[in-house]
This record gives structure tokens, sequence and C-alpha cells, in this order.
């Protein structure tokens, strides 16, 4: 993509933003019996969880940015500050050059958001009076309004069944249902988190190409917040991997994966690993950066795989091979991998990106 | 397709906003379509909908049947002392109708927050630019046509099966002391969705609010019989001063328990609870913004 | 997987299964403290406004129409033992089909259908922890009240009405599996159940005699178990009835209690089939 270097204007920007949370301690249902072990009591019975920890992110107008990392890293908090639903802590953000808390409606006129999908509809009214309604909220004119729903139903491919009510859609045509009204009034910001969670290969594919569309055609901005590694990959200009509220890198997909160079990683699929597998590795080949072990489904056919990250490829081959045969350990398959984005947020945080919170 | 530079600049969003009459307008009609949107929900449920207007008259009936029952009749001596009139139908009944629109503030609008975070729609309506009170009060229009068309039924009941005796000149001004009652009353209910917001278990306070309500109007009893800090207490609430006004013109011979001008009480009543809602679900919005409170329990 | 894990004892088995449901939902209402509290006290603002419209219309604490009508003048603990007991009543005729409600709303209800236990002692247990928590707070309610209005409660007069008040909840029990049947094919058993509320309400001497109603009121307020629970509870506290003097009440709401248990059953054990073949029963 091209953008003009002279003039840094950005459609998003975030400077050392920062959230917490406070959360009471659960004490157990007759914990308020049971006395203080310091003299700060809000202390004790409080945990507090830093979210965001002084983010700070650029996206340029047009641009295509995806926000990767695994479950509870603050890629939902991020979208939530920048949509206004959460107030920072700390910090400032600026959306379409408005100030997200000193300008809170323009902020949200110029976003479409798609968070929590299907269940943040009306089930009991349809696709159409769902939409109407909130166009009214987009402070739409009526008649255009109505004008523009037809148009996303007809895009959307809804109009069929736009009279019927959402209860009776499948899970993939509510979240079209949602992205169409993230796209009402048209907005030049689009915020979307997670859009193809819970969705089938189909339904997945048909969103991640309008998402492009979107970008592509129509010159939106997008920030893409997911942990499915493949879709970031395919789809963003840019890539940011957030773990723990911190930012750990922005760039390019490619000029991420080059920070993995090809032939450092070797994987091998294994039938019954043993629990401590990556410990016996580890002491096989110290100049390894990262070992891990990632469960698979073998009812499934998916073996676990053995990801080894660092030092050479060739010579890791041969000690691992040895070491498994020792151990009778059924190998399944063995490559010198492509990197891939997660094999950089392995590299870059030794955790990783897949479902089921970080290892 | 190639990209040019000019596809690179921040976009203009036209989107009213501050004082104008285009924002106002653009207000109004989301106030509007949240009250359409509540009628085709409500008519969703057909069953609960017809119930929700037979419910004034089943609630009705027993504090009729219980007042016929303790008297013998229909004339009670010791009310017409207190009060001038001693036809419990008509007291019970001018009454009675007043419930329902405690209902509209403390649960219809009080809940209308928690109901839509309840649904999963909170955050979605929170990142649009129309205000917040406009949820709420579309609930209240909603609410209000819901229980006008609720007392029209209590009143064609209760005028088949014991008759009413009423004040017919005296709609008029009862109904302009109702519309200052709802005015006042619709700000009432916008702390209450406020606070059942930002409480755990918001219905918890709704319950409270109309049983308190209750008791401190003269649905069924005059205010005289209420010790005198509850009296006093009634004050506040629209509620009391409304059904007084508003039985001292329907009910003949009836004696207001409590002089001084309705009109005026009511007015200054209803622009207190407005600010003080307003000022109250200003501070709530931010504050459940702040610790993240918006999204579905 | 060998046959020592399972219970070797079918009654041993159907009554953890009936424990471990009752333990559950006593967990969960103690998880909110404030709810708990909230219905140990509150429901006695709820029949105040009765008490002053009393003493509104007839200037004092006794109803001379009252008196000729159920023998005692007295309207307030008329009053409080009625709201008492319908309160009792709305817990569990709204908490087991709201309680399944919530199941299917966390998305737990599937795995409870797809244990292999028998469903119906999991409604059991459910009931049981609804009674106990009923009971909890109707005698919070009646405790309270006493105190406020000055109402004899000694042991000779609540035992026999603690057992009036265990055939009231059996013949409840029947309703509520009645109710949980429909819950889980039509997913608005909240409109049965207040509906249902609302004929108790009517048609039974909650808040005034029975007799105060037209005939045809009566026999359907007489079809109503909680009306031979009123009139048991209000003669033996307010008029010093015996028990042994009350049989026919007794027996009537023993056939009722009969009649809605069996009906329960056999309405929730048809209804389950029905909603498995349907695969109606997770959609909410």
């Amino acid at each position: 993509m091209v953008y003009d270097k002279e003039s840094e204007v950005f459609s998003i920007q975030t400077i050392n933003l920062t959230k917490r949370f406070a959360k009471k301690k659960h004490r157990g249902v007759f914990g308020f019996l049971r006395k203080n072990q310091s003299k700060n009591k809000h202390e004790e019975n409080t945990d507090v969880t830093v979210a965001l920890d002084k983010v700070n992110i650029e996206i340029r107008p047009g641009e295509l940015f995806g926000l990767l990392g695994p479950n509870g890293s603050g890629k939902t908090t991020m979208i939530k500050c920048l949509s206004t639903i959460l107030i920072p802590d700390e910090g400032t953000v600026i959306v379409n050059g408005f100030d997200v808390q000193k300008e809170t409606s323009m902020v949200r006129a110029s976003l479409g958001m798609v968070v929590g999908g299907e269940r943040t509809l009306y089930w009991k009214l349809t696709a159409r009076d769902n939409l109407m309604y909130f166009a009214s909220l987009y402070k739409m004119q009526r008649r255009y309004a109505k004008k523009r729903v037809e148009e996303l139903l007809e895009t959307l491919q809804l109009s069929d069944r736009a009279d019927e009510r959402l209860e009776d859609y499948s899970t993939g045509m509510r979240q079209k249902v949602a992205i169409a009204r993230a796209l009402l009034h048209d907005p030049p910001i689009l915020l979307l988190d997670e859009p193809t969670l819970g969705l089938d290969p189909n339904f997945s594919r048909q969103i991640r190409s309008q998402i492009r569309e979107l970008s592509e055609k129509h010159g939106k901005t997008v920030l893409l917040t997911t942990h499915y590694m493949d879709e970031a990959d395919q789809l963003c200009d840019r890539v940011a991997f957030i773990n723990n509220g911190n930012i750990v890198a922005v760039d390019t997909p490619n000029r991420l994966k080059a920070m993995v160079k090809e032939r450092e990683i070797v994987e091998v699929a294994v039938y019954r690993p043993p629990a401590d597998i990556e410990s016996q590795i580890r002491s096989l080949l110290p100049d390894a950066e990262v070992i891990k072990l990632i469960p698979g489904d073998e009812d499934e056919g998916n073996p676990s795989r053995i990801k080894i990250i660092g030092g050479t490829a060739e010579e890791h081959m041969g000690t691992i091979i040895d070491a498994l045969r020792q151990k009778n350990i059924r190998i399944g398959s063995l490559n010198v991998g492509v990197p891939t984005l997660e094999d950089v947020f392995i590299k870059l945080t030794g955790a990783k990106l897949t479902e089921g919170g970080m290892q | 397709m190639e990209k040019n530079n000019k596809d690179y600049r921040l976009r203009e969003v036209k989107c009213p906003a501050g004082f104008s009459w285009t924002n106002l307008r653009a207000e109004l009609r989301a106030v509007w379509e949240s009250n359409v949107k509540a009628w085709k929900i409500d008519l969703a449920y057909p069953v609960s909908f017809i119930r929700q207007l037979i419910s004034p008259v089943v609630f009705m009936l027993p504090y009729l049947l219980y007042g016929l029952v303790l008297i013998g009749g229909r004339y009670s001596e010791n009310l017409a002392q207190l009060v001038g009139t001693g036809d419990v139908v008509a007291f019970i009944f001018t009454g009675y109708i007043m419930m329902g629109f405690i209902g509209t503030a403390v649960w219809a609008m009080g809940f209308s927050m928690r109901r839509e975070q309840w649904f999963g729609t909170l955050e979605a309506i929170y990142v649009t630019p129309a205000s917040r009170l406009g949820q709420v009060l579309g609930m209240a229009l909603h609410s209000t046509v819901h229980q006008g068309a609720g007392t029209i039924i209590q009143f064609i009941f209760i005028y088949a099966t014991f008759g009413l005796a009423l004040n017919v000149g005296g709609i008029l001004p009862a109904l302009g002391i109702f519309a200052l009652m709802m005015f006042a009353l619709y700000g009432f209910g916008i702390v209450i969705s406020a606070l059942s917001l930002i409480l755990k278990e918001g219905w918890i306070v709704s319950d409270s609010f109309y049983s308190i309500m209750t008791i401190l109007s003269p649905v069924a009893y005059p205010l005289i019989v209420l010790p005198t800090l509850a009296q006093q207490a009634s004050i506040i609430f629209p509620t009391a001063p409304a059904l007084i006004g508003m039985r001292s013109f329907l009910i003949e011979n009836y004696v207001p328990e409590v002089v001084g001008n309705v009109f005026l009480h009511l007015s200054v009543l209803g622009a207190v609870w407005i600010l003080f809602g307003v000022f109250v679900f200003h501070l709530t919005d931010r504050y459940v913004r702040k610790r993240g409170m918006l999204k579905k329990f | 997987m060998t046959q020592s894990v399972y219970e070797q004892s079918s009654f041993r088995s159907n009554f953890f299964v009936v424990w471990d449901e009752l333990v559950k939902n006593m967990k969960f209402l103690m998880a909110y403290p404030i709810i708990f509290i909230f219905w140990a006290i509150f429901p006695i603002f709820w029949f105040i406004p009765f008490i002053l419209q009393g003493e509104a219309f007839v200037g004092g604490l006794q109803s001379a129409n009252f008196a000729q009508i159920t023998g005692s003048g007295e309207y307030i603990p008329f009053i409080v033992i009625g709201a008492v007991l319908n309160s009792y009543v709305n817990t569990l005729l709204y908490g087991m089909g709201e309680n399944i409600r919530r199941e299917a709303y966390q998305g737990t209800l599937d795995y409870v259908f797809a244990a292999p236990c028998n469903k119906a002692y999991v409604l059991i247990g459910k009931a049981l922890s609804e009674s106990v928590s009923s009971t909890i707070f109707a005698a919070s309610q009646l405790t309270i009240s006493a105190l406020l209005f000055g109402m004899n409660l000694t042991l000779g007069v609540m035992l026999p009405v603690f057992f009036i008040v265990i055939l009231l909840i059996l013949g409840l029990y029947g309703l509520s599996l009645v109710l949980a049947a429909f819950s889980l094919m039509y997913k608005q058993s909240h409109d049965v159940s207040e509906t249902i509320g609302y004929i108790f309400y009517i048609f039974s001497p909650v808040r005034y005699p029975i007799e105060s109603l037209p005939f045809w009121a009566q026999i359907i307020g007489k079809l109503i178990p909680l009306t031979y629970a009123l009139i048991i509870v209000r003669s033996i506290m307010l008029l010093g009835t015996s028990f042994s003097a009350m049989y026919w009440e007794i027996l009537a709401l023993i056939i009722i209690d009969a009649v809605l248990m069996l009906a329960g059953f056999y309405m929730f054990n048809w209804m389950e089939t029905k909603t498995k073949k349907s695969g109606a029963i997770s959609h909410y």
C-alpha cells in the first residue's frame, strides 16, 4: 500500500494507553468472617490486573491492521478503549482526529464495530428491524437509512430472509447482520474483534473476503483482533503482537516472519509424548531458543507437535530423532518449517497464540 | 486496485452533535425508535403481552375485594371521616391506576439498561452517537402507552363490575396533574436506571423502590394513615401529591389531605427529578465505562 | 472404566443426585447474600399497604364483617398468613421453571440431560432447594411479622402448620414439574408461572376469605392446594381449631397433591422425550 510519509496522519493513535481492572478476591461464602492479614484491607481483598500497559499504536488511514495475541492479552480491552466503551486510566486515544474522552460522540460516529458477534443483536427482531433501529442510533436520516439497509442486505446476501427473526438465523448469518450494522453509517474506521470466531470455514472465508474488500476497495481503516495467525497473515498490512497488555512487536507480516529464519524451525509430529519431553529435549539442545510441545488430538488424527526454534536445524534433526527413538516415542513426521506468525510470537514471548490461553 | 494518496486522509464525519435542531431531531428519532423496538419485542411474546395488559386488573382486584369484605359493603364511614368520601371503589380505582405508572419509572425505565445488558446489546448501543438516555426515554414512552392501555381495561372492568362514579368535569385537570406527575416520574426513572446498572443485583433496586413508593403513595388509603415521618417523606415523590390532586378533581366531596398548589408542587418536583436524574445518569455512565461494567453478565 | 466406580445401589445413586442438586442450588443462592437478605425481609413491604388500608377503612384493628365471615375479626394476622404462604408459593412456582431456564442459559442443561441418572431426581433436587430456601424466607418473614404485629407463634401451633406447609409443597412440586415440562419445550415458562400465580392470587383466599368470592370463583378456588392450606393454617393459628377437626380440608389437600404429583411426573417424562426428539432442549 502507498501512504503519505510527509503528513503522518493517523486514523487511530494511542499514546501510553493504560487500563487496569481491580477485582475483589473471592474469599468463599463465609470469607467476610475471616480476618485480614495486612493493614491495607483494600489491597489484600483486591486483585489488580493491568490489561493495557502504556500501549502506543499508530494506524494509518486505509490500513488493515491486525492485533494478534492469545486470550487475555488485552485485545478486546484495546478495542473497547478505542470505541469509548471503556475509559482509559492513563494516556490519550485519538480516533479519526477526535479524542475519545472529549469528543465521544464524534468518535462513535467515526467507528463501526463488530464485537461479541451474534449476541449483540435483538433475536426477536428481524434483520431489517435490527438494522433500521441501529440506523436511528447512528442518527441517520430515515430515507437514507432505508436505502442503506437494503443495499447492505443485498451485498451480504440476506435480502431473502431479511424479514425473518434473527432467532431463526444461523450463527454465520447473524454475524453478517452484525457486520452490516457496523457498515450502516459508512464509517471510515472499522473495529473487528475476532469476527470469525466460532464460524465454519466457509463463512469465515466469506467474512475475510469482505474484510479485504472493505480495506482495498473502500479504503476503510480496519483494526482486526484475532488469535488466528493465518487470518492475520492473509489479511493484514501490518500486525502488532500483544501479550500481557504490552505491544511486543509491530511490522508487516513478512518482516515479522523474517525475524525467525526459515532454517531455524524444526517441527516434529509425535504420538503420546511424555509430559516432560520439553525439558528432555532442552537438555539435549542447549542452543535452541524455544522448545514447545503443542498438544494435538490423536483420536482425531492430529498428533502432538514439538517445535524447536533457534540454533541450526540440520544439527537438531539428528539429535531429536535419536532421542525420540531411544524413548520409543513414535514419530509421525519431521519438517524444517516455514515460519508462521505463531513462530514469531512464540520466539518473542515464549507463549502460544492458539485457543486455550497462554502456555 | 491501485491506491493513491488521496485515500489516506482522515475522512470527515457528518454526524449531528451539540445544541442544534438537527441533533435534537435525531435524538428524538432515536427515542421513538427505541419505543418502536420495545413494542416489537413485546409483541414477539404475545402471551406475555396479553398477560401484562390484564395484570393491572389482577392486582387491583385484591385491594377492592379485601376492602369490600372489611367493611361489608361499598361505603366506609371511617374513610368518609378521613377524606370526605366513603366510596371505596372510586377511592381504590383512582389510587390503583398510579401503580402501573410507578412501574413505568421503576421497572420499564429503571431496568431498561439492565435489560439491554441481559440481551447482550448494551455495548452495541453504547458505541452509537445517540444518547443512552434515549433508550431509557424510549422505554418510558412504550411503558406509558402500555400502562395507559391497561388503565383503560381496568376502567372498563371496574365500571362493568362495580359501577364507578367519577366527576367527568375533573378529567381534564386530572390529566394535567397526571402529565406533570409523569414528567417527574421520568426523572426518577432515570435515577433508577443509573443505579440498577452499577449494582450487581439491579432488580433489587427496582423492587425496593417500587415497594417503598407504593407504601408512600396513598393508593389504597389516605396519606394521613401513614406515620408522620412517612407522610413527610412522601412529598419528595410525585405520586402522593398527584394522587391527592387527581382525586380532588375526580371524586365528589373529596377533601385533599395535603393543602397547597399541586400543579406548582409537581412542576418543581419534575424539574428537580429530571435534573437530578440526568446528573446521576451522566455520572453513572462514566463510572460503568471506567470500571468496564458494560459487558453482559 | 470398571463397574466399581459406579454406585451399586440405585437408591443411593438417586439419593445423591437429589442431594448434590440441592447443595449446588443452595451454594448458588449463598453466592448472592443480598438476594438472600432481600427475600427474607422485603416481601413484608408488599402486604403493608393492605394493613394500612384496613386501618383506613375500619378505623381500628378489628373488622366486624371479617369476624362474621371467618370467625375472627383480626384482619392483620389474616393478611400476614396469606402473604407469607403466597410468597412461599410464588418462589416455588417460578423457581423451578426459572432454574431450568438458567441451566439452559448457562449452557449446562445439555450436560444434565445427557447424564445417565433419572432426570426426575434432578428436578426433585431443584424443587427441594427451592423449598428449603422458601421455608427459610417464610420463617423469617413470619417471625418479623409476629414481632411487628404481635402474633402467637408457639410450638403447639407451628408444628401442625409446618405439616400443612409440607403438604402444600408436595402439591406444588407436582405443579412445578408441569411448569418444568413446559419450559423444556416452549421456553416461556415465566408466562405460564405468572398466569398460574395470578390464578392462585385471585381465587385463593390470600387477601380475603374465599366466601367473599362469587360461587363460580369459589369452585375454582377449591381446586387450588393453596386454598386449603390457607384455610387450615388460619383456623389453627387464629381460631385455635384443633388439627383433627380439619380432617376434610386435609384430605382434600392430600387428594389434590396426589393428582398434581402424578400429572407432573407423567407430563415431564413425556415432554422430555418429545424435546429430545425435536432437539429443542437447549434452545433458548
